[in-house]
């Protein structure tokens, strides 16, 4: 165990603990913006400079680990300089399109921006017009509202393991495009992780504010991993999925379906009510009528071949429940053992 | 060398442009070049470390726009205020130059030059707005009249050049803080891709490589050097653990040509790879029947196994290269014929024989006595050189002659001794070896010398020696060795291994006297072209240094590759800017062993596991075991990406 101080505070973590983390774990707020708890520190936005007593330099806090006896402070003017220029900078071209970004209201670089209370950028710099090399047909890349914090490009590499897009270029010109877009999975995680609304997720442009959905948390039902999300609702339509981060054994993470594949929901193709062919013709009925329709033509299946003749498959897209109710059905209701799954295939 | 008139190269001002020529104060902490080359005198410097100015005519704010515009074009932009603060810099810079500065201009450069400085993720940005703060602070005036003049400021010639100490002192400049980044980002098959525009033997170097970057690693001003070594080691091994064949792109020169390479060690599979991959027909002649050369036949398998050597010369053969193996140059065929037959002949036949002591009894030829380079030979091709013999005394303080040593006990020599006539302090083999040797048991003795190879019916029986001590230090600045009188003994042995240097059989030369050579026996080339007299015929690594290390001879193989496509192109072998800048660095040195970084260290360097010394030594299976993923990637995560610019007025 390693004892320092922060900001006065003394605080004792295990050896290797990041400041940032042992901040954490003590209540003391060290400003944000690249770090993100799933992701090695990456140390680009800067915001996390702290000083350490008897060293002239300000480290990120995020990627220096303590060291015995240290004494750190978090808040200082020389802090706030630092702090107050990174974003100033990011400002010089960044768009402020804020009342049409699909960001707007939850975006890391708002936040901050109205903390650190700056109203006016007395830097300039000619804008460096990138094209969006990054995209595929459910995630959307807005270049300008990029600040290159790197955390898509990390999450691709660390949680997905891919590696599809990456960092190319030099100095000001440097911008994030798909180097390796065959292996893009379109599944989003570089999306989630995006503190602004430089990925946004294409779907849902323009359907609803942040500020207006109602989060109904929920379960994936394309497979039985059991991935927790939230459906983003807005007038009792799904307008978009988001995770929370660290809830469910998904952390956060989805695949391309649980994050892209709402729309059937809400779609007017969509059954609602049983229907049964009458006349070569599907027909509406109720569920009363179809389920006792079903059941009498088991019964005489069954009655007249023997409940071998019966068979269930299940999907995997029913919860564990489900499938054993299912099962329970078939053994000891129909009589047979013919019972598989879809995932076992 | 003409005076200087300002330099605050650092951290230490000197100004001495109120005074007059003789009362100029010197400055020690640069030496700044008279030329940058020939016709092109250095006139000022403006770099990582502050400014230095020669000539009075050096116009300071159009030097700050230069070398401010070369940090943001360097800028890797992966830190906010480096990618866009050095832009803003860049252009108010510029708004200046072309007259058009504003009065606030001073205020904002000054303080985004703090915020950069003190705020980025690397040394480009924790480095590169330094000397303009310096000159702000010092030039203040020139900015002043600058942005009051309203006019442009005229644009001199400049040079410029981003560097790191580690890449700097790599004497192929390998790109390493770039790689090193790779890794810690887990982007393995990059760092190799980077690592493999200069080096084809990443596996090998990767291993055997007396790391020159590690000596000049900043994170030592912390704590410890990177482990760069065993990093380039790691993603080797890692690719060849997938099975993964690398793709070498082959872009053909305009005009390709016939090549001759004398030598498959490592220079000559340095150079023949980038010819192969210029497009050139290049042809490797190697004497024995597998590659690698002195490296091959020198390194024990130990530190470093034969497959991981020919796996990556082969992959030089699948790019198109064709290898003769056991075919001599000078026996089985002429130099002069290859010379005919080809468009140029590189020749890199490195240092193969071993050279003598000068002690009483090493001509008489007696069993038992064995250079170091045919012992080493012996034991690397599956033979013990002297099976009679059980105690083995080497003689030598390098890696030849701890390579015996420890090869020793793997054939099953039971009393192993290293004589050397210095200490261990002295001792010119790298620190882990003797480390090794040490735990391998191999007993030392310091300050003796040998006087006399003992003999009975011409063999072996036992090596007269003399205790020394150290006097006053020689001109290499190591304290001299003396023979203490009446301190005579013997060390009981019947093996005697002299391993204190080696020289060149340069045989393949006979009848060529217009190659020129050194009475060290090494070809004479030009130092950057490494072309010899004879137009078409180039050498590089040991043969042409003198025996040194692997990666320099990589090096030369590889310069040599572009003269020689150069040449074939019918251009010019002039020297490249990257050429200048080498000689410039050679003076105005890139890392300051004193400098005062000014961050929290104390992150642990990450250590190799070992086989345990007392069963390791009796196996020929590699001591050193690779890195674990997450530690190579902890240890990548130590780098501070020392990258840092330097921009030249001329």
């Amino acid at each position: 165990m390693v004892t320092l101080t922060i900001d006065g505070k003394e605080v004792t973590v295990p050896q290797g603990t990041t400041i940032l983390e042992a901040a954490r774990s003590v209540d003391i707020r060290i400003p944000t913006l690249c770090y993100h708890d799933r992701l090695n520190p990456i140390g680009s936005c800067r915001m996390c400079v702290v000083e350490i007593e008897g060293y002239t330099h300000p480290m990120a806090a995020c990627t220096t680990p303590v060291d015995d006896g240290i004494e750190v402070v978090t808040k200082s003017d020389r802090l706030t300089r630092i702090r107050q220029d990174s974003l100033k900078l990011i400002l010089v071209n960044h768009p402020l399109d804020c009342p049409v970004c699909d960001k707007g209201g939850e975006c890391l670089l708002q936040d901050l921006t109205y903390e650190f209370g700056i109203d006016q950028v007395e830097y300039k710099a000619a804008k460096v017009e990138r094209e969006s090399q990054y995209a595929t047909p459910l995630i959307r890349y807005w270049p300008d509202r990029c600040i290159m914090c790197l955390r898509c490009v990390t999450a691709c590499q660390e949680i997905k393991g891919i590696g599809a897009i990456s960092i190319q270029g030099d100095g000001y010109g440097a911008q994030v495009v798909a180097v390796d877009a065959e292996k893009c999975q379109s599944c989003g995680e570089c999306l989630q992780v995006c503190p602004t609304g430089a990925l946004t997720e294409d779907l849902s442009r323009y359907k609803g504010r942040t500020w207006l959905v109602d989060r109904v948390p929920t379960t994936c039902t394309y497979c039985g991993c059991g991935c927790q999300l939230e459906l983003n609702v807005q007038n009792d339509r799904v307008i978009a999925v988001t995770t929370r981060e660290g809830v469910g054994v998904n952390h956060g993470s989805l695949c391309v379906k649980g994050r892209f594949g709402y729309e059937f929901i809400n779609s007017d193709e969509r059954l609602t009510k049983p229907l049964i062919k009458k006349n070569g013709k599907f027909e509406e009925a109720s569920w009363d009528e179809a389920l006792d329709l079903v059941a009498s033509k088991f019964s005489a299946i069954k009655e007249e071949h023997g409940p071998g003749a019966l068979a269930g498959l299940t999907s995997a897209r029913c919860t564990n429940e489900e499938n054993y109710l299912f099962q329970k059905f078939m053994r000891a209701a129909v009589g047979t053992n013919n019972v598989d799954h879809c995932a076992r295939l | 060398m003409a005076e200087i008139l300002f330099s605050s190269w650092g951290g230490e001002v000197v100004d001495n442009r109120q005074k007059d020529g003789q009362d100029f104060e010197p400055v020690n902490t640069v030496d700044l070049p008279e030329y940058f080359r020939q016709d092109e005198a250095v006139k000022a410097l403006m770099g990582w470390y502050g400014i230095v100015i020669r000539d009075p005519e050096t116009d300071i704010v159009d030097l700050s726009r230069v070398y401010i515009q070369e940090v943001q074009n360097k800028s890797c932009g992966k830190c906010f205020l480096c990618r866009i603060g050095t832009r803003v810099m860049a252009e108010t810079l510029t708004r200046i130059c072309n007259g058009q500065g504003k009065s606030e201009d001073l205020e904002i450069l000054k303080r985004l030059a703090d915020s950069i400085r003190e705020s980025s993720k690397c040394n480009i940005g924790q480095s590169g707005p330094l000397p303009i703060l310096d000159a702000l602070e010092h030039f203040a005036a020139d900015f002043e009249a600058a942005i009051s003049a309203q006019k442009s400021v005229a644009a001199g010639t400049y040079h410029s050049k981003l560097t790191a100490p580690c890449m700097d002192a790599c004497p192929i400049h390998l790109d390493i803080p770039n790689y090193v980044e790779c890794i810690k980002e887990g982007r393995f098959a990059e760092s190799l891709d980077i690592i493999r525009e200069k080096l084809p033997l990443p596996g090998v170097v990767g291993r055997v490589c007396v790391r020159p970057c590690e000596e000049h690693c900043r994170r030592m001003n912390l704590d410890a050097p990177i482990s760069i070594k065993f990093l380039k080691r790691f993603v080797a091994d890692y690719e060849l653990s997938k099975g993964k064949e690398p793709e070498f792109a082959i872009e053909p020169s305009e005009k390709t040509g016939k090549v001759a390479i004398v030598g498959a060690g490592p220079s000559g599979a340095t150079c023949a790879f980038h010819l192969a991959k210029m497009g050139h027909d290049v042809t490797v002649y190697e004497r024995f029947d597998e590659p690698g050369g002195m490296s091959a036949m020198g390194i024990p398998d130990y530190r470093l196994p034969r497959p991981i050597l020919r796996e990556e010369v082969d992959r030089i053969e699948r790019m198109g290269a064709t290898f003769n193996y056991e075919t001599t140059v000078g026996k089985d065929i002429k130099l002069s014929q290859l010379e005919a037959d080809n468009d140029a002949v590189f020749i890199a036949i490195g240092a193969q024989m071993g050279t003598t002591m000068g002690v009483e009894g090493e001509e008489e030829n007696y069993a038992g006595y064995i250079s170091g380079v045919q012992y080493l030979l012996d034991i690397n091709q599956g033979r013990d050189p002297y099976p009679e013999g059980k105690k083995v005394a080497v003689i030598g303080g390098g890696n030849v002659a701890i390579d015996c040593v420890r090869c020793s006990f793997r054939v099953g020599k039971d009393d192993v001794n290293l004589i050397y006539r210095r200490t261990k302090n002295e001792m010119p083999a790298d620190d882990v070896e003797i480390h090794d040797a040490e735990e391998e048991k191999v007993n030392f003795h310091y300050l003796t010398h040998p006087v006399k190879i003992l003999a009975e019916n011409g063999k072996v029986v036992g090596l007269r020696c003399v205790k020394m001590e150290l006097g006053e230090p020689d001109e290499s600045g190591r304290r001299r060795p003396q023979p203490i009188e009446g301190s005579e003994f013997v060390i009981e042995c019947d093996i005697v291994v002299p391993a204190i240097g080696q020289t060149m059989d340069l045989s393949l030369l006979e009848g060529r006297e217009d190659v020129k050579t050194t009475r060290w026996k090494t070809i004479v080339v030009d130092e950057v072209t490494k072309q010899s007299d004879q137009p078409k015929i180039f050498s590089g690594g040991d043969c042409e240094t003198g025996p040194g290390a692997l990666i320099t001879a990589c090096a030369g193989g590889r310069t040599a590759a572009f003269n020689i496509d150069k040449l074939i192109n019918g251009e010019p072998l002039d020297y490249t800017e990257d050429d200048y800048f080498d000689k410039f660095f050679s003076k105005v040195k890139v890392f300051d062993p004193a400098e005062d970084i000014g961050f929290l260290g104390g992150r642990e360097r990450k250590e190799l596991e070992m086989l345990d010394p007392d069963t390791r030594k009796f196996t020929n299976a590699e001591v050193e075991q690779g890195f674990s993923i997450n530690d190579a990637m902890a240890e990548a995560d130590r780098c501070l990406r020392c990258y840092r610019v330097a921009t030249v007025r001329v």
